[in-house]
């Protein structure tokens, strides 16, 4: 599962750590309008380079080119079942080769964007985001808790893992259905054990007067300045250009 | 039996978990790997049943190499109980726990449920053969965890923290049930920074400090060495802080020592 | 001034039909330290959650008899009421902290209590402070030792100044080193700023010389009251599964009680016992 750790938020000191979330929200709804807007493999090559500078910017380079591999196995999936399907219906091994990397480009243009998106969003900010654009706080902390409990999950399952190994369990045995059957001495432990934890992480929460107040503080506010009105703009523009070249040349 | 030869081990590069750890463990040991938090004892022992591989050196189980060996057949030799027993526990009933790694390294099903009986007997769990092991209190959890284990009856036995959260009533039993397997002819080696424990019932140690082995010797003599302790970042059992403190001429573990030396210093005839 | 006052409490959980707790009275004074310990399973932890309100109003089942926390009957507030004034700490603490840093941690709680922003952060610095993790305000939780996770734990309650902080074992899970770490902040809060302490601990030797009483819970029932010399001295302490302290095992096979009427509870007083009797020997 090494497709996840190019999701997980790092902490950095880049600009675009620092900007808000909801400005990197913008860019990442109108980039992603953009791959399922575009058919042309060269175009979509350039809304997938639109997140290059972001990389480079924001220094998570290793981590963002580890979703990127990460996702590599899938896109040789997209790209079989694709050709497939386009030769069996039209024919032409052309269109389909043309269409499979069309569909590859556009899947590493979302996994790219949104991984972006994740790997400079601390999940705080984004729950204040959420509550600044008025979602009720129960609600935006639940996403929070989830992605802060992603972490805690992995390692509890590569441990629960171990343990059953050490009974004897080999988890690559058999045939498919042994194998998934195989999955069950983990997901039940873990599974349990989260149920156990949601209990106890409620509790702690009651202990420290969760729900006493409709309208809670909070330590940091989210303000929007310079540094976003900036990304926005430049985000606008890029969106502007690219959407251009289907309305303006008709390029599909 | 267990051979550790200059075995490193990191876990991300740079920062080492292990460092040339060199170890000869015999058998019918029973032995503590003592330690604080994040000296590396729980690595150093998924490397007895394969669940690591040295990244330089070699360890050998009962003459074979861990590298040659996958964990299922380790295992069969080397059982390795966890600290959290709801990491393990899953099936539907008591019976089908106890029987999980029994089914897994292929017994007959007649040898499967004379173990089971057996185990069930031992541990005290019969009443609770048709029950779901998380219905089960924490403590009867972790025997059954224990249970489990014992149920195959590995040549090695390794306990990780088994100590935490038992009474002191409960931990006079755990040693004893150790003694008795460790009497058996079995290896017995608890992984542990419980000192009162160790000092109360361990014969040796292997003292563990940021990847090092620091020493390796009778608990007697180990439990009452300070600076190697302080180096360990451990604090020292009481009757050796006792030991201390009366000033006594050779510092001791041994609760009748303690006693006898202070009657005398105390003045008279003990009562 | 009793601060807690337990009136015949008892307690089952929803499924269960034998009671955790049976017929419990205890009355805690206002800046007292309280040191709970029993044989596992005894309702400790039960004891606990009823302290601050979780059951029953959290956990259901049945329950019977009179729970005051600082004037406040547990049954007729909500627990975000109760935590205002008695905080509790859990025993693992990975399931107690989940912020991404320390320093939001601390503040989840004074930001439930909607208190201006700047009000929360002076708070979170004073809780930090004083426990001594300072330095640690901008580190995940995550990347941090059990001792010092605790220890955030402590700092979160404390940010809601309550009066009364129990805690359920807190060192069960750490090493030695760091439980001692932070047991003594424990007694540091109870002598230089009253708070009221209650302690649930199986690790004797390290603050039975600190706490005022020891309350011994056995199956269910609070068996034992009293100063810690009375209770880790009695009789009725030595067949229960509890780990009495070696200074004071010693103490007793050299009937110190009896002869010198002393009762000491730690090693040093032990020793500086003996090394006064021996210059006047008995």
């Amino acid at each position: 599962m090494k497709v996840l750790y190019g999701f997980e938020y790092r902490r950095g000191t880049s600009v675009i750590h620092r900007i808000d979330p909801r400005s990197k929200m913008i860019y990442v709804i109108l980039f992603t309008a953009l791959t399922v807007y575009f058919v042309n493999p060269l175009v979509l090559l350039l809304v997938l380079s639109s997140s290059f500078p972001i990389v480079l910017i924001s220094k998570i380079t290793s981590r963002w080119a580890q979703s990127i591999k990460g996702s590599l196995f899938f896109i040789a999936f997209i790209f079989i079942f694709n050709f497939i399907g386009i030769v069996l219906a039209t024919g032409s091994v052309y269109d389909a080769v043309i269409s499979g990397i069309s569909m590859s480009i556009r899947f590493i243009a979302l996994i790219s964007i949104f991984s972006v998106f994740f790997l400079t969003t601390s999940p705080e900010d984004l729950t204040q985001s959420m509550v600044q654009m008025r979602i009720p706080y129960d609600y935006a902390l639940t996403f929070n808790m989830a992605m802060r409990f992603v972490p805690t999950l992995s390692r509890e399952a590569q441990i629960i893992m171990d343990a059953q190994k050490s009974r004897g369990l080999e988890m690559e045995k058999g045939n498919l259905i042994q194998r998934i059957k195989n999955y069950i001495p983990v997901l039940i432990p873990l599974i349990i054990s989260s149920f156990r934890r949601a209990e106890l992480v409620a509790d702690a929460m009651e202990s420290r007067a969760f729900g006493a107040s409709k309208k809670r503080t909070s330590l940091y506010v989210l303000a929007m300045g310079k540094r976003d009105a900036l990304f926005i703009l430049i985000s606008v523009i890029s969106f502007l250009l690219l959407l251009s070249l289907k309305l303006v040349f008709g390029i599909p | 039996m267990i051979l550790f030869d200059d075995v490193s081990y990191s876990y991300s590069p740079g920062r080492y978990a292990l460092e040339h750890i060199n170890l000869n463990i015999g058998e019918a040991e029973l032995a503590a790997i003592l330690g604080e938090n994040g000296a590396g004892k729980t690595t150093l022992v998924k490397h007895i049943n394969g669940l690591l591989k040295p990244q330089s050196g070699k360890v050998t189980v009962s003459g074979i190499d861990t590298k040659d060996s996958t964990v299922a057949t380790l295992a069969r030799k080397v059982g390795l109980v966890f600290q959290n027993p709801d990491h393990q526990l899953f099936a539907e009933t008591v019976e089908k726990e106890l029987a999980f790694a029994l089914v897994n390294f292929g017994l007959p099903p007649d040898e499967v449920s004379r173990r089971v009986d057996w185990a069930m007997k031992e541990f005290e769990l019969t009443q609770y053969r048709e029950r779901p092991p998380f219905m089960l209190s924490g403590g009867e959890r972790k025997r059954l965890a224990l249970a489990s284990v014992l149920c195959y009856d590995p040549q090695i036995l390794i306990l990780d923290e088994p100590t935490t959260g038992q009474d002191s009533r409960q931990k006079t039993r755990l040693a004893a049930l150790l003694k008795r397997i460790n009497g058996e002819g079995k290896t017995v080696l608890v992984v542990t920074h419980d000192m009162e424990f160790v000092a109360d019932f361990i014969p040796k140690v292997v003292l563990l400090s940021k990847g090092r082995v620091l020493a390796e010797g009778p608990a007697e003599e180990i439990l009452t060495n300070r600076e190697l302790l302080m180096s360990a970042s451990l604090l020292p059992p009481q009757l050796a802080e006792l030991s201390w403190d009366l000033a006594l001429q050779r510092p001791t573990i041994d609760l009748e020592q303690v006693v006898l030396v202070a009657s005398k210093l105390v003045g008279g005839p003990q009562r | 001034m009793a601060i807690i006052d337990v009136q015949a409490l008892s307690y089952s959980y929803p499924d269960s039909p034998k009671p955790n707790i049976l017929d419990v009275n205890l009355t805690v004074n206002e800046g007292e330290f309280v040191l709970i310990t029993g044989p596992s399973g005894c309702g400790k932890t039960t004891f606990c959650r009823c302290l601050n309100g979780l059951i029953p109003i959290s956990y259901g089942g049945t329950f019977s008899g009179r729970v005051i926390v600082d004037g406040l009957l547990t049954t007729e507030h909500p627990v975000y009421e109760i935590a205002q004034h008695l905080g509790l700490v859990f025993q693992n603490p990975e399931n107690e902290l989940f912020c991404t840093t320390v320093e939001r941690e601390v503040a989840f709680g004074p930001e439930n209590l909607a208190l201006p922003r700047n009000e929360v952060r002076s708070r979170v610095e004073e809780a930090l402070g004083v426990v001594g993790i300072s330095h640690l305000w901008d580190k995940s939780p995550e990347e941090l030792s059990g001792g010092e996770q605790q220890k955030v734990a402590i700092a979160a309650l404390l940010a809601m100044k309550p009066k009364v902080l129990v805690l359920d074992e807190p060192t069960a899970n750490l090493d030695p080193l760091s439980a001692r770490s932070v047991l003594n902040i424990l007694a540091k809060l109870n002598t230089e700023s009253g708070v009221t302490i209650i302690l649930v601990e199986h690790r004797l030797e390290m603050i039975a010389h600190i706490a005022d009483r020891c309350a011994v819970f056995d199956d269910g029932r609070l068996v034992l009251v009293g100063e810690p010399g009375e209770v880790l001295y009695s009789e009725a302490v030595e067949r229960m599964g509890i780990g009495i302290p070696k200074a004071v095992q010693v103490a007793k096979r050299l009937a110190l009680n009896s002869k010198l009427g002393k009762k000491p509870l730690s090693s040093w007083d032990l020793a500086e016992i003996i090394r006064g009797a021996s210059d006047d020997p008995l």
